[in-house]
């Protein structure tokens, strides 16, 4: 995309910012992560549907030197994460300059081929192709065919379930797990210091990989997401072992949804859900 | 007492400004009152991590009870608002992943309400005792602990 | 002759067998996933040409999650339950041979001055039938690290595809002829009759050169080539976990109740802060770039210095599993060209 390199040029020679993270192309499909921190390094950049990885993951990262104003190349649904981080006081708005991209749809994994039954899912339901929060936006909206909206039918079909079948069933999905915790590396609003799981005085959540430590891991990653997540999936993508466990999330912020009116990452100057309140939320089901 | 009659085992997180005193207050009141309940006393709800539930289940517990401040009254102003909206959370998402909404309860108690904990109380020590003892829970603790028994 | 022919027929029959008598039969699930516990013998549909499995067999020698005893206390004392040795016997179908290497390698750490029981029982107890490879993509590379498509280490049985949908197996280990003796029924001589092997898809290209890189990484600790690795990786331990010979692991208690519990052994990995961070707050590996440093040094240098071996098989998961792409085949490509 030549606006983009054109603009990530400008960006690092005029020293707006020190460097840009943003995408770059390897192989036939495959794009990946990629930091630009000189204007040569900027022609490397691209945007396109393989464009998958939600890099506002890297933005609270330490371990990125933190040198002056950082560029990043976002999504509608990571410019969502970038505004709850902004929101949750992570970053200050201005020590960021966000490079928008109009999105027409991403792929399910990076190095898949760009037709209807490869795009995510959480394109079906997508309602920020032009992020919410920019500082300079790119590209053109063009139609797409949408997916279905598969995460939606597995919520539906746990929903209709009775308790004992749902426990089941996620039993079953978390008894895979191994606890890489690849789905918190990989999300963005998971940028606690010291992640409850490492907690050991006491230890809150076993870390053995059994059915017992696995369910409170899962269980307790899904919480600390309510009204929080905003959806990019990256969670469910990297999962080793196949665990549907962008759906909990899902649940979480449609109940976020359904009983406060919210969506995380909409609106940059909303409080966070769980870190505010109002005296008429509902409480029917305290006695 | 009837014999063979499944006793369930209750915790019961309870605030320390409200709940503990109300049910404090019961016991003076010599109101007589189940005796399956643990009670953990917390400075307020407002501190009752959801973590703590699991922890609860994770020790064997066939039924929660979290209980503080009405609205309006917490001692720290605004600890219960905060508990509320978590719960709203975590009650949800407990029911998504398979536990019965019969297994956690929440409630607000006051001070001076010792009969509302007797009810309370009683009525969620009913209503788990009617669920019958938490199997699918023990199940998972006891995966890891199999020769033992 | 230690040459039979195996059909697919007899090697579910041969499965249902081993099932009837307890044993526990383990083949790659058909979601591509991981390798699982079958309870049929028509389960195992042997695929020499699929892409390996998301984890590794590594779990039936080196559990997730391992107990090393139980313990209860009693008025006055502790009781101890060992749980050494306790498990099946098992048998592991259609292991490609960047997967069989994994025993051979592991043994070595796990007998190098403690004699790891649970691991060496796990290894005594459990019967690997190789599978010839036929799957290549640009993450493999297995060549590269002394293996092969057709390499034999570590299996017990290995299985050849013939043309005419059969199997040739070799018995290459003592257990191996052993247990082809013991069921005997299912494994005819071969003859010279036998049709031709499979043709499959060419190894590898062989990538880099183990013993070069060896070389630099002795001179080369303190490199920029590091720093500049350490931006992108996030830290997550999926690399380690679905690796065959990542073996690092902790030891925790876990109590059941007051009176009794657990010591268990946990997969660990060395790309977590966490693994370094001493009680005092300093971490030695402070950077993502230290750690990432530490995983390419103990499986190319620190392993082979002490034992001879690579700590690698050239599987490919940690590269297709990585979510943002970390690719040590590429990293090893280019320190062969420094």
């Amino acid at each position: 995309m030549a606006q983009l390199v054109e603009l990530a040029k400008e960006l690092l020679e005029s020293g707006k910012v020190s460097l840009i993270i943003g995408y770059t192309a390897k192989g036939d499909n495959a794009t990946y992560p990629f930091i630009a921190y000189t204007a040569a390094e900027a022609e490397k950049l691209v945007f396109n549907h393989h464009c998958v990885n939600n890099l506002s993951v890297y933005i609270n990262r330490l371990d990125i030197p933190e040198a002056g104003k950082i560029g990043i190349v976002v999504k509608g649904c990571d410019a969502r994460a970038l505004s709850m981080l902004i929101q949750e006081s992570q970053i200050k708005r201005e020590n960021v300059l966000i490079i928008g991209v109009n999105c027409n749809g991403v792929v399910k994994d990076v190095e898949m081929e760009w037709k209807k039954e490869n795009v995510a899912p959480k394109c079906a339901v997508c309602e920020v192709r032009t992020p919410k929060l920019y500082d300079e936006l790119i590209g053109t909206l063009e139609d797409f065919e949408k997916p279905d909206p598969t995460a939606m039918q597995i919520i539906a079909k746990i929903e209709a379930m009775t308790p004992k079948e749902r426990w089941a069933f996620w039993q079953n999905e978390f008894d895979k797990c191994i606890k890489c915790y690849a789905c918190r590396q990989v999300c963005p609003l998971c940028y606690c210091d010291r992640c409850i799981v490492d907690e050991n005085t006491p230890q809150w959540i076993e870390t053995s990989a059994t059915a017992r430590g696995n369910f409170s891991w899962n269980i307790i990653r899904a919480l600390h997401q309510s009204g929080r997540c905003v959806g990019c999936g990256e969670c469910s993508r990297v999962c080793p072992m196949g665990i549907p466990i962008g759906v909990l999330n899902m649940k979480m912020n449609m109940i976020g949804m359904s009983e406060f009116g919210f969506k995380p990452g909409m609106d940059i100057n909303e409080p966070t859900l769980v870190g505010s309140y109002k005296f008429d939320d509902k409480e029917n089901f305290i006695r | 007492m009837e014999e063979n009659r499944f006793e369930p085992k209750i915790v019961a997180f309870v605030c320390n400004w409200c709940t503990y005193t109300g049910a404090d207050l019961a016991g003076t009141s010599r109101l007589k009152q189940l005796p399956n309940a643990r009670l953990i006393r917390v400075p307020c709800t407002g501190r009752i991590d959801p973590i703590f539930l699991i922890k609860a289940f994770e020790s064997g517990a066939d039924g929660v009870l979290v209980s503080g401040c009405h609205p309006g009254d917490c001692h720290y102003n605004s600890g219960n608002f905060h508990a509320r909206r978590r719960w709203m959370f975590f009650k949800e998402l407990l029911e998504f992943v398979g536990i019965d909404e019969k297994r956690v309860h929440f409630s607000w108690v006051s001070a001076s309400e010792g009969k509302k904990w007797v009810d309370v109380v009683n009525g969620v020590i009913e209503t788990v005792r009617a669920e019958g003892p938490f199997q699918e829970y023990e199940k998972i603790n006891k995966s890891n602990m199999i020769p033992i028994e | 002759m230690n040459e039979y022919i195996i059909t697919n027929e007899q090697i579910n029959q041969l499965a249902s067998e081993l099932l009837n008598k307890n044993w526990n039969v383990v083949a790659e699930s058909s979601d591509g996933i991981s390798f699982k516990s079958i309870t049929q013998g028509e389960d195992i549909k042997l695929n020499p040409s699929s892409k390996p499995s998301n984890l590794s067999p590594k779990q039936f020698f080196f559990p997730k999650s391992e107990t090393l005893f139980f313990y209860k206390k009693t008025q006055t004392d502790v009781e101890i339950i060992d749980t050494a040795g306790v498990g099946n016997k098992t048998i592991i179908f259609g292991v490609k041979p960047c997967d069989t290497a994994l025993t051979g390698i592991l043994s070595k750490v796990f007998n190098w001055d403690y004699k790891d029981e649970f691991f060496n029982k796990k290894v005594e107890n459990t019967v690997l039938i190789g599978l010839k490879c036929g799957y290549n993509d640009d993450d493999c590379f297995c060549t590269s690290v002394g293996l092969s498509p057709e390499s034999e280490k570590g299996s017990d049985i290995f299985l050849v595809p013939l043309e005419d949908g059969s199997f040739l197996a070799k018995a290459v280990t003592e257990k191996g002829s052993e247990f082809v003796k013991e069921n005997s029924k299912f494994f005819a001589p071969a003859t010279d009759a036998k049709s031709k092997p499979v043709e499959m898809k060419a190894a590898p290209q062989k990538k880099f050169d183990p013993a070069r890189i060896k070389e630099w990484l002795d001179h080369n600790f303190e490199n920029e080539y590091w720093k500049s690795l350490g931006d992108l990786c996030l830290g997550c331990a999926q690399c380690a976990y679905v690796c065959p010979t990542c073996h690092c692991f902790d030891i925790v208690d876990e109590n059941f109740d007051y009176m009794s519990g657990r010591r268990v052994k946990n997969w660990d990995c060395c790309q977590y802060t966490m693994f370094t961070k001493h009680a005092s707050g300093h971490n030695p590996r402070s950077h993502q770039s230290d750690r990432y440093r530490q995983r390419v040094f103990h499986k190319f240098k620190y392993y082979p210095d002490r034992f001879e071996t690579i700590l690698c098989t050239g599987c490919g998961r940690c590269i297709r599993g990585c979510g943002i792409g970390m690719n040590i085949s590429e990293v090893l490509q280019q320190i062969d060209k420094f």
